[in-house]
């Protein structure tokens, strides 16, 4: 029952905020946050009576849904050590969400409903355990997301949605063959048997089948060259949008690759890692030759997501234990700085009204702590020590030395573009002379945004020190998936 | 308190760094005196720490603690400390220095905004370069390596409103990025032979022969590479001149003293696996040869008194670099030791005659300060004759122990080039100190408004003359055991390999002729007021000149090279995404499945008769298809 009250917690929120009276809409943000807190806690207790002992599911809950005669589709939620940080990262980015939203005056009511319904929709992704609910709940993000681009974005904004619920359908009709010709190859759409079974060509040969799986979950990561939804996305989508989108839309891509194209077919995964860690290396040098010349703050940290999440897909193709769990751990790790970085540049847009790099400078002076965030955040972007980033780094390029040297030698060399396009950034942008126009803008006014500021960065530093954390958790979940495909 | 308890050292200044960085506003006096506080009690803990390694006695090379931090399948990242000889000397170094560097602050930098950042910053640097040269392991070198790095980014930039110290922090953060790249490739290409991150292991293991000969020289090669970064060697040596946009203290601390000798001390840590790598030793010779020959060259057409200090300290970590690659790491810990106390001297220095200057740094405006900065001057030529090797000044004593090295280990070749880097040493120390001391002011307001600053920043600049005078004679093995380590400072440090200090007359006798010939020359061409000597040469070689005033043009080469070759692949690689990937292939297949329902839609007709052809013609087309299949 755990699962199934956080899953639709926020959704039971959001059914609440539609119900306020139109005089009580300034309530809205108040009870958006207090939902979304409250999955928090609820994750919270999760993550810490999770078990890290025992590997596989834990917390299932399974129910006939829908009878189909042959086999069934289930109501079957269940978190392992892969999912579990996945799940507290999506609350923990909501709740920041909810309060970098605070300012938001248009439409409160449906806003905050869009933004909680998104949550249900990646808290079911991250824990559905039967294949169909799992690409219900993948479908289900969409609509909050094009809604809440094109309503509340800016620039393009209806071209920028279209692309994206355009881009993620291709990508997962795509999806859906792979998943129907394993679901009636094998009888069932449990993720959990699925992952146990061994698999026969059918109709499709198992590797078109794999490569299917895989094209729908690269458009979300994303991978190179079906990435380029995501700077437009990024760049007129809300404050609170680009850092869900980045924070927790784009793991779904990952967790995808991992949970059901290594996990379920790992012989196929075995056969195309090495294609797989070439296009994880492109993507990081791809997407850094690209974030060098961009102008626009949020399109330059878009293009450099891409180059964090192609980190992620080189770990993985490793298929070994150090890449994968690095892998894990940078997802959590980019979520938390990614968003941060969102976070900082929206609070300053709202201020400046600009995003333009070259109009800003010394905003150092103006805005002390958003500066000070922004600089952590792209030290943390660039793989500082003593933050998240630089563990998960470390695993990733530890993990796939081993396997593909070259690609791994690429990936590394990205830390000196990245130090580049980050730290021309902040040099543009929060040091250098100041500019007079910005005189009289301040960041010292309210409570939510230091506090989202300051709890980003918290957990970026606690996960920087002390990754047992997490890597305790997601250690044996990974150890059961490698142990699967040595097999 | 014993060695075990070495991880105190950087502790305490963390934890104050966090204190001062989140209340530093709010304490009186900024919490200026916490910082000194911070950093003093690692000092007085250093003492405790080497009373327990002597009195442990012979035999025990290295107290070794170490903590499970995370371990991830074969990957184990631990948190361990080593206490060696090598590292007890870098301890000294670095609390001694950072002591009188905090101190020093707090007259220079009084009045400056962000005071308590500034203090709050130094800390965190000290607790860093303090777990650097603790670290047991190669992975924690790595991180507090990055560390250091981020707290020198930082202090460079800590003038941030002017554009040159963002553009001088970031080259600087860039540049050594590039060599902690290498550093990074070369940890793990260990550690996959290894199987270890732990340094003595990785010894071992190479002494043993555990990994192949051309393996081991390139991932050496590439760790090297993390040392010519940080160590600002040739190529790298760009970034550290400019560096010296940050407070002077900051380059006193970190661009002199500590950060930039961590290559140095990497090395020497790891001399015993350079030493089986086959060509590496030879490649260090050589790029610290180049390093101190070239900017020997460099710093004598520098007017900025920082700038020339700053060449100079590339110079002497060329040096070190020399003994390092004649297999002489006491020789290179020694000169590193001296070089710490009588550079951070002369940067101090430097810091009060700017400071007594208001803010003037170039030396074509001062003159004759001499009578006006007692306390500053007198220091400031016990440094500069320390770093010229003027006998018996601690410079001389480490000085001819590289040359002696080279000589041993190369022969004549590397002798002549290593003096002649000497006399080039020699020679623009002494036109740096007469140009500033000496002769008859050049700018009378600049004159008339000096004074001596106080005694919070003559004290430390007495204790490093000091320094400066007697740590040569740590050298004698006299002087050692009186101290309790028999042997003296390089057989200390040289434990594996006895090896007493002798000197050899014959050279003794050149390094003097080479302090003497370079100061010779310098008082000839600078003493009196007048430049007429040294622009008399400058117009007789007017390419060598301008080749000098422009540092042989290799900013502009980096530039050139970023510009036109890194930002010019990343502009293909935009132009690529947008046009191609982008207009072409995504909006492409959306205007091209719009145009084709556009097109399609004409078969819409609604009239009967058209479906019923399509009828006919799609049946006779199957059926054809189904015979010619069939076949």
């Amino acid at each position: 029952m755990e699962l199934t009250a956080l899953v639709f917690l926020p959704a039971a929120a959001a059914i609440l905020v539609l119900l306020l009276p139109a005089r009580q809409e300034h309530l809205a943000k108040y009870v958006a946050l207090a939902g979304s807190v409250a999955a928090l806690a609820l994750s919270l207790w999760l993550f810490f009576s999770f078990d890290v002992d025992q590997g596989g599911y834990q917390f299932t809950e399974r129910r006939e849904w829908v009878d189909l005669g042959a086999f069934n589709l289930q109501y079957f939620l269940g978190v392992d050590g892969l999912s579990m940080p996945l799940v507290v990262l999506t609350t923990f980015l909501t709740t920041a969400s909810v309060l970098v939203s605070f300012s938001v005056t248009h439409r409160q009511r449906l806003y905050y409903a869009l933004l909680l319904v998104l949550a249900t929709s990646v808290l079911g992704v991250f824990t559905a355990l039967d294949f169909m609910l799992f690409f219900l709940f993948w479908e289900l993000e969409l609509f909050p997301m094009y809604l809440l681009i094109s309503i509340w974005g800016s620039g393009r904004k209806e071209y920028s949605a279209t692309k994206f619920v355009l881009y993620t359908i291709a990508g997962s009709a795509f999806m859906l063959v792979g998943i129907l010709t394993l679901a009636f190859s094998a009888s069932t759409f449990d993720i959990q048997v699925l992952g146990q079974s061994s698999f026969q060509d059918t109709v499709l040969p198992l590797s078109w089948v794999f490569l299917f799986l895989f094209i729908g979950f690269a458009v979300k990561l994303p991978m190179v060259p079906v990435h380029t939804w995501l700077p437009d996305a990024h760049s007129d989508a809300p404050t609170a949008v680009s850092v869900m989108l980045a924070g927790v839309l784009l793991k779904m891509g990952g967790y995808g690759i991992i949970r059901m194209c290594v996990t379920i077919l790992p012989g196929e995964a075995g056969d195309l890692s090495a294609w797989m860690a070439g296009a994880g290396a492109v993507s990081v040098l791809y997407g850094a030759f690209v974030t060098l010349r961009q102008t626009d703050v949020k399109r330059l940290i878009a293009y450099s997501s891409v180059s964090h999440m192609g980190l992620v897909l080189l770990g993985v193709a490793a298929l070994g234990n150090t890449g994968m769990v690095g892998a894990t751990y940078q997802m959590v790790a980019h979520g938390l700085i990614t968003g941060l970085l969102f976070v900082c540049v929206g609070l300053m847009y709202e201020r400046t009204h600009t995003r333009e790099i070259a109009r800003l400078g010394g905003l150092a002076r103006q805005m002390p702590l958003i500066a000070t965030g922004l600089v952590f955040a792209a030290f943390g972007s660039l793989g500082l020590p003593a933050l998240a980033g630089f563990i998960a780094e470390v695993m990733v390029f530890i993990g796939s030395f081993e396997e593909f040297e070259w690609a791994a030698l690429m990936a590394i060399s990205g830390a000196v573009l990245s130090a580049g396009y980050m730290l021309w950034m902040l040099q543009r942008v929060v040091f250098g002379p100041v500019r007079p126009e910005w005189n009289g803008l301040t960041d010292q006014r309210h409570w939510w945004e230091h506090s989202v500021v300051l709890m980003l960065a918290a957990l970026i530093i606690l996960l920087g020190l002390y990754p047992p954390l997490l890597t305790d958790v997601i250690n044996p979940a990974i150890d059961s998936i490698v142990l699967r495909v040595g097999a | 308190m014993g060695a075990e308890q070495a991880w105190l050292l950087p502790a305490v200044p963390a934890g104050f760094f966090i204190l001062l960085a989140l209340f530093g506003r709010y304490l009186p006096r900024q919490g200026d005196v916490l910082g000194v506080l911070a950093i003093g009690t690692s000092f007085v803990l250093f003492f405790f720490v080497l009373a327990d390694y002597l009195g442990i006695g012979e035999g025990t090379d290295t107290v070794l603690k170490s903590w499970a931090w995370s371990d991830i399948g074969d990957f184990s990242l631990r948190f361990g400390i080593a206490v060696d000889p090598i590292t007890i000397v870098m301890l000294g170094v670095v609390t001694s220095v950072a002591l009188m560097v905090n101190i020093f602050s707090i007259g220079y930098m009084k009045g400056e905004a962000r005071y308590y950042w500034f203090f709050a910053v130094l800390q965190l640097f000290a607790a860093s370069m303090l777990l650097l040269v603790l670290a047991d392991n190669l992975l924690l070198v790595y991180v507090s390596w990055e560390l250091v790095g981020v707290c020198s980014f930082l202090l460079i930039g800590f003038y941030w409103e002017k554009r040159s110290a963002t553009e001088a922090a970031k080259k600087a953060f860039i540049t050594t990025r590039i060599g902690d790249v290498g550093l990074l490739i070369g940890i793990i290409l260990l550690w996959r032979e290894a199987g270890t991150f732990n340094i003595q292991e990785i010894i071992h293991a190479a002494e043993n022969g555990e990994f192949s000969s051309t393996y081991l020289t390139v991932s050496m090669l590439f760790v090297f590479l993390g040392a010519m970064g940080k160590s600002a060697q040739f190529p790298f040596h760009v970034w550290l001149p400019d560096a010296m946009e940050g407070p002077t203290p900051v380059s006193a601390l970190i661009h002199a003293a500590t950060m930039v000798v961590a290559g140095v001390y990497l090395v020497a840590r790891l001399l015993p696996v350079y030493e089986v790598a086959d060509h590496t030793m030879i490649v260090i010779t050589l790029v610290g040869l180049i390093t101190a020959v070239l900017t020997g060259f460099m710093a004598f057409a520098q007017t900025d008194i920082k700038k020339v200090l700053a060449y100079s300290t590339v110079g002497q970590l060329g040096f070190m670099f020399i003994a390092l690659g004649s297999g002489e790491p006491a020789a290179a810990m020694f000169h590193l030791m001296t070089h710490a106390f009588f550079k951070a001297l002369l940067f101090l220095g430097s810091g009060s005659v700017i400071l007594a200057t208001h803010h003037n740094q170039d030396m074509e405006k001062m003159g004759g300060l001499w009578k006006k900065l007692p306390v500053t001057g007198t220091t400031f030529l016990i440094g500069s004759a320390a770093l010229a090797g003027v006998v018996p000044l601690a410079g001389f004593w480490s000085k001819d122990e590289i040359l002696n090295a080279a000589n041993t280990e190369w022969g004549a070749w590397a002798l002549v080039l290593t003096a002649a880097a000497a006399v080039m040493t020699a020679f623009y120390t002494t036109r740096l100190f007469i140009r500033t001391f000496m002769g008859t002011p050049r700018d009378r307001h600049v004159y008339d408004h000096t004074e001596e600053p106080g005694w919070v920043m003559g004290g430390p600049l007495v204790f490093l003359a000091f320094l400066a005078v007697v740590s040569g004679f740590l050298v004698f093995s006299g002087v050692g055991s009186a101290l309790g380590f028999p042997g003296g400072v390089t057989e200390f440090v040289y434990l594996h390999h006895p090896h007493e200090y002798s000197i050899n007359w014959g050279l003794a006798a050149l390094s003097l002729g080479i302090s003497g010939a370079g100061i010779a020359i310098g008082a000839w061409m600078y003493w009196g007021n007048s430049l007429a000597r040294s622009t008399k040469l400058a117009d007789s070689y007017p390419a060598a000149y301008r080749l000098l005033v422009n540092k042989f043009y290799f900013d502009e080469a980096y530039q050139w090279g970023i510009d036109r070759v890194v930002l010019g692949f990343s502009y293909i690689v935009s132009w690529f995404d947008r046009n191609v990937v982008n207009n072409t292939g995504v909006d492409g297949s959306g205007e091209a499945t719009v145009y084709g329902g556009f097109v399609l839609k004409f078969l819409q007709t609604g009239r009967l008769p058209n479906y019923a052809m399509g009828i006919a013609l799609g049946v006779v087309g199957l059926a054809f298809a189904g015979i010619m299949v069939r076949g």
